[in-house]
């Protein structure tokens, strides 16, 4: 049977840029998620509902009874069991298909390699800086976004950080440091884990799928005091010196290619740039791979339309001597299409950066944006 | 004198009991201000301050000499869960 088409994810699968395509990614797709406590309970239920093929799940510690009230991976009769072993078979009661991988093992520099090799996407939902640091280090070594989030007394935060895309956690805190709070000496409540790994687990989806835009850069800071959300965006240091080690290891040997590759920093084009080429006289082949609902509400003229699910069975439509330009909607989906030219031989191929929502703030404000 | 956005967040916004405020200033530079907020607001935030990170106008700061932006964040560590 066909899980990508199963009744199970039907609500999900109808959803704008979501389908058949994007319920199979979730399926082929491998998460590492550190921490199967509080943020995790809200993280890895999620995950596993929603079709992710293959979990891994680390965490070193055994369940507490002061876990409880927060942590609804384990119940009473967990405590003393590994988090990492009651989480698993709370999953497997959720989805039986899931593969899940248990690692008792603390997330840090010498473990991370092995963990994070062959991963998609790395979740951070650790209770410390020691591991959002090795994860920090682990992800970028990979290539691969990871997701972060953090909760603590009445309030929490979620982002994502994506070295290949130039921004890591260091350019939000430039070092680990040691700090007295934590949820044992300063409490938490139990709700602010499940709205942060609530967040945490809808990036994840977005990366994996490819829909909307990932929170890259920014940070989504949660009060439940007030009820009060704000967003905070966030940039790399021209000035940052990114040459060196101390910090970065090895990247794992032969790690398999992540589902969200990070195009190369020359692949992509500016709106004004393509509005230039556009009007030369070689203009380029445009390709648009987004969905029809899509196209329907804004499009460039003279594209050419396949929808990204659709490109690796049509590839031969298009011609690869042919300088192509490939756009989405933000310029997700146009850097994996252009994975997808790229190995069917196409040369010339760039993507457009920001995708038609870029071209309508920078170019052509008649295009809508949508 | 110049004037500044700061925004608190989580544990600097208990310790401030305020979410965000406009501040007009002598300070010329990120860590002028910085101590500034330190001595107004107590131990609490003297030590987010020190444990934790500041953005200003989005960039994090590591030389507190750099000249004060438009906006200051201040963030504690990120931890718990």
């Amino acid at each position: 049977m066909d899980l990508a088409t199963s009744p199970r994810y039907a609500r999900q699968r109808i959803l704008p840029g979501f389908g058949t395509e994007g319920q199979r990614r979730l399926a082929d797709a491998r998460v590492v998620v550190i921490g199967a406590g509080g943020l995790g309970s809200a993280v890895l239920p999620a995950l596993a509902a929603a079709g992710v093929g293959t979990l891994v799940v680390v965490d070193p510690d055994v369940v507490d009874e002061t876990n409880l009230h927060r942590q609804t991976l384990h119940g009473p009769g967990d405590v003393g069991r590994a988090k990492v072993e009651s989480a698993a078979e709370r999953l497997a009661e959720i989805a039986p298909e899931l593969r899940v991988v248990q690692v008792a093992l603390v997330f840090d520099a010498r473990s991370a390699a092995e963990i994070v090799a062959g991963a998609d996407v790395l979740v951070d939902a650790s209770d410390n800086a020691a591991a959002r640091f090795a994860a920090d280090d682990a992800a970028t070594a990979a290539g691969i976004p990871l997701v972060w989030g953090s909760a603590l007394r009445f309030s929490g935060q979620a982002g994502v950080v994506w070295g290949a895309h130039g921004v890591d956690y260091r350019d939000l805190f430039p070092e680990p440091t040691d700090d007295p709070d934590t949820c044992e000496v300063a409490g938490v409540l139990p709700t602010v884990c499940t709205t942060i790994g609530g967040l945490m687990a809808t990036e994840v989806l977005k990366l994996l799928t490819g829909v909307g835009t990932p929170l890259v850069g920014s940070v989504i800071d949660v009060d439940a005091l007030t009820g009060a959300m704000r967003r905070l965006d966030f940039a790399r240091d021209p000035d940052r010196d990114t040459s060196g080690p101390p910090t970065r290891p090895a990247a794992p040997q032969a790690a398999p290619q992540a589902a969200t590759p990070a195009p190369d920093a020359d692949a992509g084009i500016e709106p004004d740039e393509l509005a230039a080429v556009l009007r030369s006289d070689t203009p380029p082949l445009l390709l648009d791979v987004r969905e029809p609902w899509e196209v329907e509400a804004a499009a460039l003229p003279g594209a050419t339309v396949i929808p990204l699910g659709e490109l690796p069975a049509r590839i031969a439509e298009l011609d690869p001597g042919l300088p192509t330009v490939v756009y989405c909607h933000h310029g997700v989906r146009s850097a994996r299409a252009l994975d997808l030219l790229r190995q069917a031989g196409f040369a010339d191929a760039r993507h457009l950066r920001g995708g038609i929502d870029s071209w309508s703030r920078a170019v052509d404000p008649s295009v809508p944006r949508y | 004198m110049a004037e500044v956005e700061l925004r608190y967040f989580a544990a600097a916004a208990e310790a401030a009991g305020r979410d965000t405020e406009r501040v007009e200033t002598d300070a010329a530079t990120v860590g002028a201000l910085a101590t500034l907020v330190a001595e107004r607001y107590g131990p609490a935030m003297a030590r987010i301050i020190e444990k934790g990170s500041l953005l200003s106008d989005g960039i994090v700061v590591r030389d507190t000499g750099r000249p004060l932006g438009a906006r200051l964040d201040v963030l504690p560590p990120f931890t718990g869960g």
